[in-house]
């Protein structure tokens, strides 16, 4: 694993009740693999993947020459089971992103989102991107969660919304690559916040942790 | 296609040309005699029968050269009418050999086939005393047996019903079919009897011998089990037995638990302990026993067998583990902690000190569990990779998934997990805690740079650490970092954060003259008091102190978090070469640490905020009237004043002593690397403001000389109190002193462009323009018709 040929680095943390599906989502990202008989996830999984994507050229001069931007996704695939709360809320700090994954056949996965999202509000920080994901598509005839339903869900809430299929592959590139899109696009803007903020040493100018410090 | 045919035609055509002299033996002359004939001029005639000479001395030569190759000729053909008679004799000859080939082949054809008759009659023959044999052996077995089972000696019947059990089947029915098939079929019976009556002794000797707990007979009769193709119930029966030992050991120390006096060395861990004899006896139990089974029931058996012992371990395990929850409070201490951590909790706190013993023995509880989780992996592994050398890669995956779903999924593994998860949220909350307390008690000893929290908290923040460490779960560990990790950037960063947000109070008017004296005056104060109370600050000189041991502070924080990082890397090396975790581990922890390790990067900026805030409060005010001074120094001298100026120095002097007053007061309270940090940044200052009053002034020549000086001298001072290159800093104001020191404007061209030699200008040619302007005996006309 080089560290350094990446160009940014994001922590991806797969959240949701046991058995959604998070660990078969990473795998046939990471992978492309869909392995049946998966085994519950003990703690906490990691998986690393790298991926490029081609920035507009514009923005692309500000911050590297024309080069195809690297990204390297941390996935941090959690337990679902209760049993490792304490490990998986340790992660969601840190994370940039969180997948909150709920099986769309299983209406009890989709009933404890509130939960989960409660959990993300005590936990994780307020600037992280959050993903709800319905897994098994590939189950249709079995669904118990309308999209409408999760939709009008996501939106109270103020997330994006995607349905997948691990088994069949659906749509799992599209909800990781635009995951790393959004995620670029969003550290450019910090960059460049960041940028005009900093005092220059010698000089007097306001002092940003007056400003920065309101965690809490 | 028709163009390339034409093409390849057409050459031919053109190459019609007559044939070269001396190829036209027998051919007629190209001279026909129509043509002699047609001819009437004597010189045409002429020339025709030279031509006609010379055709016919061609000919002559040809004629010649054939007549001599006559007598080769003629020589050759006698020798082919000497071989001829040769011939016909080979011809004879390769018919013969022909059919002597023939009549070899046949004969070889004819041999083969017989040996190949002969192959078939041979292995016809095997098996038939294979056969032989196996009846023999079937007759044997029956008498055998019942002789065995006459003299009890079970192990010698169990070997010929295990012959009997090895014989083809096949055979057995063949032999039915036979001559002697009534008397086969009675004897088979005989010996399908013995074989029930084997079993049936076999197990009730099993099941007398457990219950006697007579280990030889117990193992005697183990052994037998697999000779009569009951591997299951012989492993099944004999866990049983083992499995009733485990028990009473278990359920005997959890007894001596009970009873253990809370005195006692090992009272504080003795659960722990419990379960480390637990599990110490069942890896004595299956060290003990794994070489009967290997033996006796071949390779790939010993996961039958410990998967029926880790029943037992789960049910013992279970026992103890209960047992603590309820004596140690396990699962009302975690209520009451989670509670404490909700924020704006009314209820009482709990005394972090309190957890201190059960967190040690749950770690410990956890590393117990690992270590012997591992040691069954390690040996079910070796033994199915005995088994499946020849295996496919499917049968072998299966097997690693039996493995997995064995030790993942036992209650052992679940117990410890639950109990590990709890101790996490506890974990968290005594580092918080201690951490915050830590906080509360800060105290600041006289001649120390930092306060007391520092240390403090990482000592606490790598004690936790460690005992996460402890339990030799990776994923505990790593919770463990990343909630370090949280605890030292948010809330212990906000700490130094909102003690450095106070800020450095703004110098008054006497705080300028009383300069060096307002340090002194500090540590005494100090000094009476024998401690500095961070919390509630009071006076001016508090208040500056708190900010610079804040700083001090900060620095240390993000120096300890680097160390710690060091040192958590090398102890996990030795945990990660153990193979603990599996593959991702080693990637895990180094990810969560290096989440730790950037925290050291934000106390540095935090550093750095602190430093320009000082620079700008206290130093910038400070220094800005000092240099202001600059202004009312006439820099317009004349000889006279100029040398006055030698004897009485009108302003760098003071200058130099105000700054020396003012940065000793840092001195004394900053660690070298800040205060060197403070001193770049004003020295930076001090270049900026100077800059600004020396656009400001005016020179003549003399007084351009003077400030040449007096930059020399602040420069030499300034290099003697920072580490730092500052020349590059002044690097501007040299090059202004330079130009306000020359003689004429146009001098200027001997440093300008291609004759800067090393001199690299920091000044734009707007920037010398205006500096050339300050000089009052310089015409701007000069200046203007300059070309830069």
């Amino acid at each position: 694993m080089s560290m350094e040929d990446y160009d940014f680095l994001f922590k991806i943390v797969l959240i949701g009740n046991a058995g959604v599906g998070k660990t078969c989502l990473v795998r046939r990202f990471t992978q492309g693999l869909f392995p049946p008989g998966q085994g519950a996830t003990i703690g906490v999984d990691f998986m690393i993947k790298t991926v490029e994507i081609n920035g507009e050229k514009v923005k692309m001069l500000h911050l590297l020459m024309g080069r195809q931007r690297r990204s390297e996704l941390q996935i941090w695939d959690t337990a679902g089971q209760e049993r490792f709360r304490s490990i998986t809320q340790s992660y969601y700090r840190s994370a940039n992103a969180l997948i909150l994954t709920y099986d769309i056949t299983c209406e009890e996965s989709f009933r404890c989102l509130p939960e989960w999202l409660r959990e993300i509000e005590q936990y994780a920080s307020n600037k992280v991107i959050t993903v709800l994901v319905g897994n098994k598509i590939d189950l249709a005839e079995r669904r118990e969660v309308s999209q409408q339903r999760a939709e009008e869900f996501s939106e109270a809430q103020d997330m994006y919304y995607l349905e997948t299929s691990a088994k069949e592959s659906d749509n799992v590139e599209k909800l990781f690559l635009d995951l790393a899109c959004r995620l670029i696009s969003e550290a450019r803007q910090n960059t460049l916040v960041n940028n005009v903020s900093s005092p220059l040493p010698g000089e007097g100018k306001s002092i940003s942790y007056l400003t920065c410090c309101n965690f809490n | 296609m028709g163009t390339e045919m034409a093409d390849f035609d057409s050459p031919q055509k053109l190459s019609g040309v007559p044939p070269p002299e001396g190829m036209g033996g027998g051919r007629c002359s190209e001279i026909s005699t129509e043509l002699i004939r047609s001819l009437t001029e004597l010189q045409e005639l002429e020339a025709v029968y030279e031509r006609l000479c010379g055709e016919e001395k061609v000919v002559e030569r040809e004629l010649d050269a054939l007549l001599e190759q006559q007598n080769t000729i003629e020589s050759k053909m006698v020798t082919l009418h000497r071989m001829g008679p040769n011939l016909q004799l080979i011809e004879g000859d390769a018919k013969q050999l022909a059919g002597m080939i023939t009549f070899t082949c046949n004969l070889a054809e004819n041999v083969s086939s017989k040996v190949r008759q002969l192959d078939l009659a041979k292995n016809r023959l095997y098996q038939a005393i294979q056969r032989a044999d196996d009846i023999l052996d079937l007759k044997f077995c029956m008498d055998g047996v019942q002789t065995a089972l006459r003299n009890e000696d079970y192990e010698q019947a169990a070997a010929h019903i295990h012959r009997y059990l090895c014989l083809d089947k096949s055979v057995i029915e063949l032999s039915r079919q036979g001559k002697e098939g009534s008397m086969i079929d009675a004897n088979l019976k005989l010996l399908q009897e013995a074989e029930k009556r084997l079993k049936a002794i076999v197990t009730e000797k099993f099941a007398i011998a457990t219950k006697e707990g007579d280990l030889p007979q117990v193992e005697r009769f183990f052994k037998i089990f697999p000779l009569l193709g009951l591997h299951e119930e012989g492993l099944s029966k004999f866990s049983e037995y083992l499995c009733k030992q485990v028990a009473s050991k278990a359920e005997e120390n959890l007894l001596l638990v009970l009873g253990t006096d809370m005195s006692d060395r090992r009272a504080a861990v003795i659960f722990a302990d419990t379960l480390t004899l637990l599990f110490e006896g069942i890896a004595r139990i299956v060290e003990t026993h794994q070489p009967i089974v290997e033996t006796y029931y071949g390779p790939g058996r010993l996961y039958t067998l410990i998967k029926y012992l880790q029943v037992e371990c789960d049910r013992q395990v279970e026992k103890v583990v209960d047992k603590f929850i309820k004596q140690r409070d396990y699962h009302q201490q975690f209520r009451h902690v989670q509670n404490s951590l909700m924020r704006n909790s009314t209820t009482e706190k709990i005394e972090p000190r309190e957890l201190d013993p059960i967190l040690t023995e749950v770690t410990l509880m956890n590393a117990r569990s690992e270590l012997y989780l591992r040691f069954l992996r390690k040996r079910i592994s070796s033994d199915f990779e005995v088994g499946d050398s020849m295996a496919s890669e499917e049968v072998k995956q299966e097997h690693q998934k039996c493995l997995d779903k064995l030790l993942n999924n036992c209650l052992l593994s679940c117990t410890m997990q639950e109990l590990i998860g709890f101790y996490i949220t506890m974990e968290e909350y005594f580092m918080r805690e201690t951490v915050n307390k830590a906080v509360a008690l800060d105290t600041y000893e006289k001649g120390q740079l930092t306060s007391s929290m520092v240390d403090d908290v990482f000592y606490i923040v790598k004690k936790c650490i460690g005992r996460a460490l402890s339990s030799s779960s990776i994923d505990c560990l790593c919770a463990m970092i990343n909630l370090a990790t949280t605890e030292l950037e948010s809330d212990f960063r906000d700490v130094l954060c909102n003690k450095l947000r106070m800020g450095f109070p703004a110098t008054t008017l006497q705080d300028i003259q009383r300069g060096v004296t307002s340090a002194v005056n500090i540590m005494h104060s100090s000094l009476q008091q024998g401690k500095f109370d961070t919390k509630g600050i009071e006076s001016t000189d508090e208040a500056k102190l708190s900010f610079l041991v804040t700083l001090n502070n900060v620095e240390v924080c993000s120096e300890n978090i680097s160390t710690l990082k060091k040192t958590l890397e090398s102890d996990c090396t030795k945990l990660f070469s153990q193979g603990i975790g599996g593959e991702q581990a080693q990637a895990k922890f180094d990810s969560c640490l290096s989440d730790l390790a950037a925290v050291s990067s934000k106390f540095r900026d935090l550093l750095q905020e602190g430093l320009t805030e000082l620079n700008s409060t206290a130093i910038k005010p400070q220094v800005q009237p000092w240099i202001n001074t600059f202004l009312s120094v006439s820099h317009n001298i004349e000889e006279e004043e100029f040398n006055d100026y030698e004897a009485n120095d009108p302003w760098v002097q003071q200058f130099i002593l105000n700054l020396e007053q003012q940065m000793a007061e840092f001195k004394a309270s900053l660690s070298p690397v800040i205060y060197d940090s403070l001193t770049g940044l004003m020295t930076s200052l001090v270049a900026v403001e100077l800059e600004r009053v020396v656009l400001k002034s005016t020179f003549n020549r003399l007084g351009g000389l003077q400030f040449d000086k007096e930059l020399r001298s602040l420069i030499a001072y300034l290099t003697t109190v920072t580490t730092w290159t500052i020349r590059d800093k002044f690097a501007r104001l040299s090059q202004m002193a330079t130009i306000l020191n020359l003689e004429r404007v146009t001098e200027i061209l001997d440093y300008w462009g291609a004759n800067s030699g090393p001199l690299t200008w920091r000044l734009t040619p707007a920037e010398v323009r205006q500096v050339l302007a300050l000089r009052m005996d310089f015409r701007s006309e000069d200046i203007k018709r300059l070309r830069l």
